[in-house]
């Protein structure tokens, strides 16, 4: 028996029709990327000047698809509900691995700082590169910091309840003002003055739903942290 | 010597490339691997390599951020925001997905005990 093995007949023809497919994608990707003419996001960006936004892709986000944002929260509720319902119990939960001394006195010194942080970027979101996502995100890593840090800390259920509701009901309020101020859902009717462009206070509704959806965000991904991180005696 | 780097054409090679090379090493793993989360992994990473495609191909050579700052008063020559956009929403999406999976992987570890997927003869009659 020969140490060179034959390969079969079936993996050289699959190994041909992969690298054919590979060829041709890489063809058409490098073929047709290039002529870009006119982008559909130079129109968004003179429309964006009407706004007095400074930041083009947080208006674009929130105000020219602040429909589909109102879907993805929707999408990401769902998510946060089914693992709520696959992993939670009403049995005594916690976390096996024991935090050391180092992790406990330094969680206490950042979590006002990553919280002062996460605030900050939701807040200026209008402004500067950051928003409602990230902000909720970081919000959700301060408290993973004092989840893995104190063993008896546990999220507040009845306050992430009451943010989150508060958020998904305020953003529809908002939309449907709109709808009865100037005929458009999630229509901008708080003053937006192109001269305000760069303040806190620009933009009309655009940083308050921003804001709406950071809470949102934070509330639900501070829940699914701590649904994933503790494991229950349940079986 | 390395100014041919800086071309916009180059770059654009580079990233159209290397993403396609992320993308299959998603792939590959997601064949190869035989644990669940492992497998999670896999399709994040090709989610991955997606967002980076997407957001390397609007890349113009002296275009800049779609922000306003150090006093520019114009929205002018600047890259095109709705890709940005759209990968905002794709991120948060791909991990809502992956935490959901993750958090099933989980379930049918505790009430099996098992995580290769070739194990799985449960619903085999």
């Amino acid at each position: 028996m020969s140490l060179k093995r034959e390969l079969p007949t079936s993996t050289m023809s699959g190994f041909a029709l992969s690298g054919i497919l590979v060829l041709t994608i890489l063809n058409i990707l490098l073929q047709n990327s290039w002529h870009v003419g006119t982008r559909a996001g130079d129109e968004l960006l003179k429309l964006n000047a009407t706004e007095g936004v400074a930041n083009a892709v947080t208006t674009v986000v929130v105000y020219f698809r602040g429909f589909d944002t109102l879907g993805e929260i929707a999408v990401l509720f769902i998510a946060s509900l089914g693992i709520g319902l696959m992993l939670h119990s009403n049995t005594q939960c916690e976390i096996k691995a024991e935090s050391n001394f180092m992790l406990k006195t330094a969680s206490k010194m950042l979590f006002p700082i990553i919280m002062l942080f996460g605030i900050y970027v939701m807040v200026y979101g209008h402004l500067s590169p950051g928003g409602g996502f990230q902000g909720g995100v970081i919000i959700a890593s301060g408290v993973l910091l004092l989840l893995i840090s104190d063993k008896s800390f546990e999220v507040p259920h009845a306050m992430i309840v009451a943010l989150e509701t508060f958020a998904g009901v305020s953003y529809v309020l908002i939309g449907l003002i709109g709808l009865l101020v100037i005929d458009k859902f999630l229509g901008n009717f708080l003053p937006h003055d192109i001269s305000e462009m760069g303040l806190l206070f620009s933009g009309g509704i655009i940083p308050i739903i921003y804001i709406i959806v950071g809470i949102k965000v934070g509330s639900e991904m501070s829940l699914i942290v701590q649904n994933l991180i503790k494991r229950c005696e349940n079986v | 010597m390395f100014e041919f780097l800086n071309q916009a054409e180059t770059i654009k090679i580079i990233v159209i490339v290397g993403s396609m090379a992320l993308f299959f090493v998603g792939l590959f793993g997601l064949l190869t691997q035989k644990h669940l989360i492992k497998i999670f992994i896999s399709i994040a990473i090709m989610e991955t390599s997606l967002f980076l495609l997407f957001i390397g191909l609007t890349f113009k050579k002296d275009f800049i951020a779609p922000i306003l700052t150090n006093g520019q008063t114009t929205f002018s020559n600047m890259n095109d925001p709705i890709p940005h956009a759209m990968i905002l929403t794709a991120i948060v999406i791909g991990m809502a997905v992956l935490a959901l999976g993750v958090s099933f992987a989980i379930e049918y570890y505790k009430l099996t005990g098992k995580t290769n997927i070739d194990e799985m003869t449960e619903m085999r009659h």
